[in-house]
C-alpha cells in the first residue's frame, strides 16, 4: 500500500476522532465520501466507467472477445479480472511493488463474481464446446487515496452495467467448424443482466470501532479489516480478512451485520444513479478527464 | 502469461479424461446423500488428524499433517536479513509460499504458482502474522514453504496448521498456535471438513434456485486468545448462516488445539529422554 508516514500523535488524534464518531473530514463512522461516476466514456471499449472518491481515481475498461470454452465447462463463457497498480498512482507501486495488491484485488473480484447467483457464465456461451464470449475487465488505478477495494468494486459493477455485447444473428456449425454472423447494425447490442452483481465493502477496524471508506491516513492506523462482497439479494459472496491483526469473534459478526446494511443501501443508490445516467441516452455529454 | 523456459511443460491443451466419464463425478452430484457421507462420518465430524514435526532435517522446523487423504508438508527456514531497499524495518516479516504438487489434484498443476496458489500464499501469510511476535526479529524474514502432496479437500486449513506447528518447531517466538478448519455449506447442510468432491458440490449452485445458500468457509483462529486470525469465504451465503457456521468452526478450532500442543510436547520429551 502507498506509504504515508504518520507520527504516533497524529494516529492518536485520528483514533480519538473515530471513538467520538467524528472523523477528520467531518464524516461519521458509517458514512462514505461523495463519489463521482461516469460510464461509457471510452470509445474503444465495450463498456467503461470512471470512479472518483476522495483522492482515489479508478478507470475500468471492458473488452469482449471470442474464445473457446474450457473443456470441463463447455456451456460457460469466461470472465477475467486484471488489475494494474501503475507507478503513476504512487511510487510504491514501481516495478513489482504493486503486484501483491493487484493480485489481492483481482482475487477478491474473482471470488465476488464466482457464484452463479451473481454472474451466470452460461449466458456468455454461443455454441457449446466451440465458441463463447470472454469478458476482459481491466482495472487501472490512476490515483490511490484509500479504500481501493470498494472503489474498484463499484467501478467494475458500473462498467459491466454499461457493457454492450454485439448481437449474434446466426451461429451454426458448418462441417464441424463454428460459423458466426453478427448483426449489421452496430447499435444492436445485448446488455448484461446486472440485477444481482456484487459490490465490495471494506470495514476497517481502528481501535475498538470499525469504519467504512477509510482515507489513506485512516488506513495507516488500522491493523485489520474485513473485505466482503454483498449481492443485492442479501447474500454474501466472499469474505476475507486483510492486515496483520486479529479480531474477536463478536466483533467479526458485528462487522458483518454492519456491512450487510451498508452494502444493500450502497447497491441500491448505485443502481439508481446508473439508471438516471442511462436516461440521458446517447446524446449525453461526456466529461472524461476534463473535469 | 510468463512461460517457464527451463522445464518442458508438456502440451498445454491436454485435459483430464474425467470430464468425459459420466459415471464418475457428475452422477455423484445428483444423488449425493447428505445424511450419509462417503467416509461414514456425520456432518459435524472432522476427519482424523495425524501430525508429525521435525521431518525435514535440513529445515529449522518442519511439520507433516494428514487429514484423511489430504497430505501436506511444511518447512520453515532460518531467518534471513531483508534486502535494504525500503530502509530498516522495525518488524520482522513472514514470507509464505503455498504450492500444490503437480500430481496432487485431479488436473495436473504446472510448476509455477497459479492464481489460486498465489492467493493461498497471501492468506497463509495473513493467518500467521497475528500469531508471530514480529517485533522479536526486526529487519529479518522467515520463510515458510508449504507443499500439498495430496489434495483431498480442506488443504488450506491443513496447510495453516502445518505451518503454525512448523513455526513452533523452528523456535520462532509466537503468541499462540493457529488452528484452522473448513466447512462446506449446501442449503441447510453444514459439512465439517469437506472432502474434494464435497467441496466441488458446495461450490456449485443448483439450477433454478436463487435463494440457496452454498459455499465454503475456512476460518483460522488463535484458540488460546479467542481471536480470529483469518476468514476466507467463497460462495453465496446469508449473514445468519455465516454466523452459525463460524461458531461451529471456532468450536472445532478449539478442539484441535490440544492435538498440536501434544505433538509438540511429545517431540520435545522424546529429544530430552534421548539426551539423558
Amino acid at each position: 500500500m502507498a506509504e504515508t508516514v504518520l507520527s504516533s500523535g497524529e494516529k492518536i488524534f485520528i483514533l480519538h476522532g473515530i471513538d467520538a464518531d467524528f472523523r477528520n473530514d467531518g464524516r461519521r463512522r458509517c458514512e462514505y465520501r461523495s463519489m463521482e461516476i461516469e460510464t461509457k466514456l471510452m470509445p474503444q471499449t465495450h463498456g467503461s466507467a470512471r470512479l472518483h472518491i476522495g483522492n482515489t481515481d479508478i478507470l475500468v475498461g471492458i473488452k469482449v472477445e471470442l474464445d473457446v470454452p474450457h473443456a470441463d465447462k463447455p456451456n460457460e463463457g469466461k470472465l477475467e479480472f486484471f488489475v494494474d497498480c501503475s507507478a503513476t498512482a504512487t511510487p510504491a507501486f514501481e516495478g513489482k511493488g504493486g503486484d501483491d495488491l493487484a493480485t489481492e484485488i483481482s482475487n477478491v473480484l474473482t471470488a465476488a463474481y464466482q457464484t452463479r447467483n451473481a454472474f451466470d457464465l452460461k449466458t456468455l456461451c454461443i455454441l457449446p464446446h466451440k465458441k463463447c464470449w470472454k469478458i476482459y475487465v481491466d482495472v487501472l488505478i490512476l490515483q490511490c487515496g484509500g479504500n481501493l477495494f470498494d472503489a474498484v468494486g463499484i467501478a467494475v459493477k458500473a462498467a459491466l452495467n454499461s457493457t454492450e455485447i454485439p448481437k449474434i444473428t446466426a451461429a451454426t456449425l458448418d462441417g464441424g467448424e463454428p460459423d458466426i454472423e453478427l448483426s449489421d447494425d452496430s447499435y444492436d447490442c445485448i446488455q448484461l443482466d446486472t440485477s444481482n452483481y456484487p459490490i465490495i465493502i471494506t470495514l476497517c477496524k481502528i481501535g475498538d470501532n470499525y469504519i467504512v471508506d477509510p482515507t489513506l491516513e485512516e488506513e495507516m492506523c488500522s491493523t485489520s479489516s474485513i473485505v466482503m462482497s454483498m449481492l443485492p439479494n442479501g447474500k454474501i459472496s466472499s469474505v476475507v480478512k486483510l492486515g496483520y491483526g486479529s479480531i474477536q469473534f463478536n466483533t467479526f459478526t458485528k462487522m458483518l451485520q454492519m456491512g450487510e446494511i451498508i452494502g444493500l443501501r450502497l447497491n441500491k443508490t448505485l443502481m439508481d444513479v446508473l439508471k438516471e445516467e442511462n436516461q440521458f441516452g446517447r446524446q449525453r455529454r461526456i466529461f472524461g478527464f476534463l473535469k | 502469461m510468463p512461460v517457464d523456459q527451463r522445464r518442458i511443460n508438456g502440451p498445454e491443451v491436454s485435459v483430464p479424461y474425467h470430464i468425459y466419464s459420466d459415471f464418475d463425478e457428475k452422477s455423484d452430484k445428483v444423488k449425493h446423500d447428505f445424511s450419509k457421507r462417503s467416509d461414514k462420518r456425520t456432518n459435524s465430524e472432522m476427519r482424523k488428524i495425524f501430525l508429525k514435526i521435525g521431518i525435514v532435517s535440513q529445515a529449522k522446523g518442519s511439520a507433516y499433517i494428514e487429514m484423511g487423504n489430504t497430505k501436506v508438508v511444511c518447512s520453515v527456514f532460518d531467518p534471513r536479513e531483508l534486502s535494504n531497499k525500503n530502509g530498516y524495518c522495525t518488524q520482522g516479516e513472514i514470507y509464505c509460499e503455498f504450492k500444490f504438487a503437480p500430481f496432487s489434484c485431479q488436473k495436473r498443476k504446472i510448476h509455477q504458482q497459479n492464481a489460486e496458489e498465489k492467493q493461498y500464499s497471501l492468506i497463509l501469510q495473513r493467518t500467521l502474522e497475528p500469531a508471530v511476535c514480529l517485533h522479536e526479529f526486526p529487519n529479518f524474514q522467515v520463510d515458510v514453504y508449504v507443499m500439498v502432496l495430496d489434495n483431498a479437500g480442506s488443504s488450506l486449513a491443513a496447510a495453516i496448521m502445518a505451518a503454525s506447528t512448523a513455526l513452533a518447531n523452528a523456535g520462532v517466538p509466537m503468541f499462540g498456535l493457529v488452528t484452522a478448519s473448513t466447512i462446506g455449506i449446501y442449503g441447510n447442510h453444514y459439512l465439517m471438513d469437506p472432502t474434494d468432491t464435497e467441496e466441488a458440490i458446495c461450490n456449485t449452485q443448483p439450477d433454478k434456485e436463487d435463494d440457496f445458500n452454498h459455499g465454503i468457509i475456512t476460518l483460522a483462529s488463535l484458540p488460546q486468545h479467542n481471536q480470529i486470525s483469518e476468514v476466507f469465504l467463497i460462495g453465496s451465503i446469508d449473514t445468519n448462516t455465516i454466523k452459525q457456521a463460524t461458531e461451529m468452526l471456532t468450536a472445532a478450532n478449539k478442539d484441535i488445539c490440544p492435538v498440536l500442543q501434544q505433538c509438540l510436547v511429545k517431540t520435545i520429551m522424546k529429544l530430552h529422554n534421548e539426551k539423558k
